[in-house]
């Protein structure tokens, strides 16, 4: 178990109780199921019926974590930022792709628990809060097939002025007596996609001229006219099914558009602020089983006489990996209490989406390159399958990528930058 | 208990403002005054039916000076107090036989409120309301922000009940005005619905 430097942390026995719990579970349920979903050729069987992956979400769900992003007026588990953080870095490290499964889940319910009203309450947020049976899986549809990353520029205020300069969007709504008809396509990187009930839903609205003239959606996935991709076969994340998502004239109700004109410019940003702080907080718990697969090899695989700790490039090669841990952790947790705060307690919806932006790039980083410094210390055993490093490594690849590229992300981020600091 | 919309629950929304130091610490910096418009619906009806509806709904009439309140003459809130409640709108309103107006609420229906509307302006400026007050149709149209919604709308946010942004996401309550303003401040005003709203209960 880690080091902990925050003494408030440290002295909670709440707070270790925590911790130690979401350890079991991400060692004992979601390490041996990872691994067996990592290892099916067939991306399809991920999501078969009797596969592992339905037997990990049952289990969360059993255990509450499928309420995390709940607002607790509607059945959330009311936790702070910091036990937040505490449980997505421990998920992080039993597998980032079952983690995914459990966020990507909480996108629809969660931001209609925030935002939404009327029926999409007692038909959406109650019955998602009370399963127990992974009965309803959700995903989050944002990226399209000629507009990949382009929607985390709608964090940016600073970014407004050039957001026309971008793809109007693929996937349309259009108001259609008391509800919506949705038409477009969604592309294959929908984490989730494949096995979900429902999609929070990004559209753009008549006349479908800018990204930011656009609506966050509910649609439930057995309507009449909803396509579901099979699930991508991909070099890492093969326990997150992905897949894409087309609608043709999909019908829905009006109290599903949970977000719309003149507010969604304003609050898409701040969705992305939340889910920005959950992949910084599971990447980092990426990080530390990548560093912690390195310690335990080092200690035991013995190059020159001696166990590889012993060297001392090698001991500087680890000390390296919890010093980039260490930071990781500290600035993404410091920055998921502050979005929490601003989202879930104060609800004033003016979380920095900079400092969302880089806890996300930098725990994807942080992931990335401590997982390719513990392959490296593996040598040629860390290239095999007989090594957890492996998929480690690969998995942290794919999060340069995932949920916006982080080139894309660190522009967005710029734009704010340039504009607002003053040097 | 006050009665939504009465002179009563004005005087008390702003004694509340005056004494709340949270809402005067989150408003600091707002400059910016609202005229709500309040949809006269079936629900309205049904509630003007218990005498003291009526009697808030008649002294928040009353706040209006006569020539305000004539301006009512002639639109759809017009038409009920006059032809359906047969309630002048020259006269003052404070001798008015409240029994008599209700007996004939019982015979009307949500047709006669179709398209009614009351409004009322809030002048916030600062950390302080400097104003709150029933006001005519056509007046205070240039307010920095315009919030109208249906009564039952209404009485959810001024009871507390839900809150602003998710009754204007819902389109329950719609806003118009400074978009980029309001959502830099919004530590006001989600400190005027917890601090100051949901401090005066309603009945």
């Amino acid at each position: 178990m880690y080091f902990e430097i925050d003494p408030q942390v440290a002295e909670d026995k709440g707070l270790s109780l925590l911790r130690q719990e979401t350890h079991r579970f991400a060692e004992e349920v979601m390490r041996p199921a990872a691994a067996a979903l990592d290892k099916m050729p067939d991306p399809a069987e991920v999501i078969a019926e009797d596969s592992p992956y339905w037997d990990v979400l049952r289990q969360m769900k059993k255990l509450g974590y499928q309420k995390i992003f709940i607002d607790p007026e509607y059945g959330g588990l009311g936790i702070s930022g910091t036990e937040a953080h505490i449980i997505l870095e421990e998920l992080g490290w039993g597998s980032v792709g079952l983690a995914t499964a459990i966020g990507v889940d909480q996108v629809p319910p969660g931001v209609a628990s925030i935002f939404g009203m009327g029926d999409v309450i007692e038909k959406v947020v109650q019955p998602f809060v009370e399963d127990t049976e992974a009965k309803y899986h959700s995903c989050w549809g944002m990226t399209e097939p000629e507009c990949g990353s382009d929607y985390v520029f709608l964090c940016e205020e600073s970014f407004r002025p050039h957001i026309r300069e971008l793809h109007p969007g693929q996937v349309k709504a259009v108001k259609d007596g008391d509800g919506w008809i949705i038409n477009g396509p969604k592309s294959s990187w929908i984490s989730s996609a494949p096995a979900a009930t429902h999609v929070g839903l990004h559209v753009t609205l008549p006349p479908h001229d800018c990204l930011s003239n656009g609506a966050f959606c509910i649609v439930p996935l057995d309507q009449e006219g909803v396509t579901k991709g099979k699930p991508i076969d991909k070099l890492g994340l093969r326990d997150s099914p992905q897949g894409d998502l087309v609608f043709d004239n999909v019908r829905i109700p009006d109290d599903y558009m949970i977000i719309r004109p003149p507010f969604y410019e304003y609050r898409v940003g701040q969705i992305i602020c939340v889910t920005s702080c959950f992949m910084g907080a599971v990447f980092t718990g990426l990080a530390r089983a990548a560093f912690e697969e390195a310690l335990k090899y080092s200690k035991d695989r013995v190059q020159g006489g001696k166990p590889l700790c012993e060297h001392q490039s090698v001991k500087q090669k680890l000390y390296k990996m919890f010093e980039m841990i260490e930071s990781s952790r500290y600035y993404t947790r410091k920055v998921m209490e502050h979005v929490w705060s601003k989202i879930y307690i104060e609800k004033t919806f003016d979380a920095s989406s900079r400092h969302a932006l880089s806890a996300q790039i930098l725990g994807t980083n942080t992931a990335f390159e401590v997982a390719h410094e513990a392959l490296q210390l593996h040598g040629g055993y860390g290239l095999t399958k007989d090594f957890l490093v492996e998929k480690l490594f690969r998995d942290a690849r794919a999060s340069l990528i995932m949920d916006g590229a982080n080139d894309i992300l660190s522009l967005a981020a710029a734009y704010n930058i340039v504009e607002e600091y003053q040097a | 208990m006050a009665i939504f919309p009465s002179k009563e629950w004005i005087e008390e929304v702003l004694k509340v403002a005056e004494r709340s130091e949270e809402y005067k610490e989150a408003s600091k910096d707002w400059e910016g005054d609202f005229l709500c418009i309040i949809g006269c619906d079936e629900e309205f009806l049904g509630d003007l039916s218990r005498k003291e509806v009526m009697e808030g709904f008649m002294s928040f009439l009353d706040m209006m000076p006569e020539d305000g309140r004539k301006k009512y003459r002639g639109t759809p809130m017009g038409d009920f107090l006059e032809k359906r409640l047969g309630v002048s709108l020259d006269a003052s309103l404070k001798g008015l036989d409240l029994n008599e107006v209700l007996a004939k609420i019982s015979n009307l229906s949500a047709e006669d409120l179709s398209g009614a509307a009351l409004y009322f302006w809030a002048d916030f400026w600062h950390g302080g309301i400097r104003n709150m007050m029933g006001v005519a149709p056509g007046e205070h149209e240039d307010a920095a922000f315009k919030l109208s919604g249906k009564y039952g709308s209404w009485k959810l946010l001024v009871s507390g009940q839900q809150d602003t942004m998710r009754l204007v996401m819902s389109n329950r309550l719609q806003l118009e005005g400074d978009m980029q303003y309001m959502m830099k401040r919004m530590k006001a005003v989600v400190a005027l619905a917890k601090e100051v709203l949901a401090g005066v209960p309603i009945d």
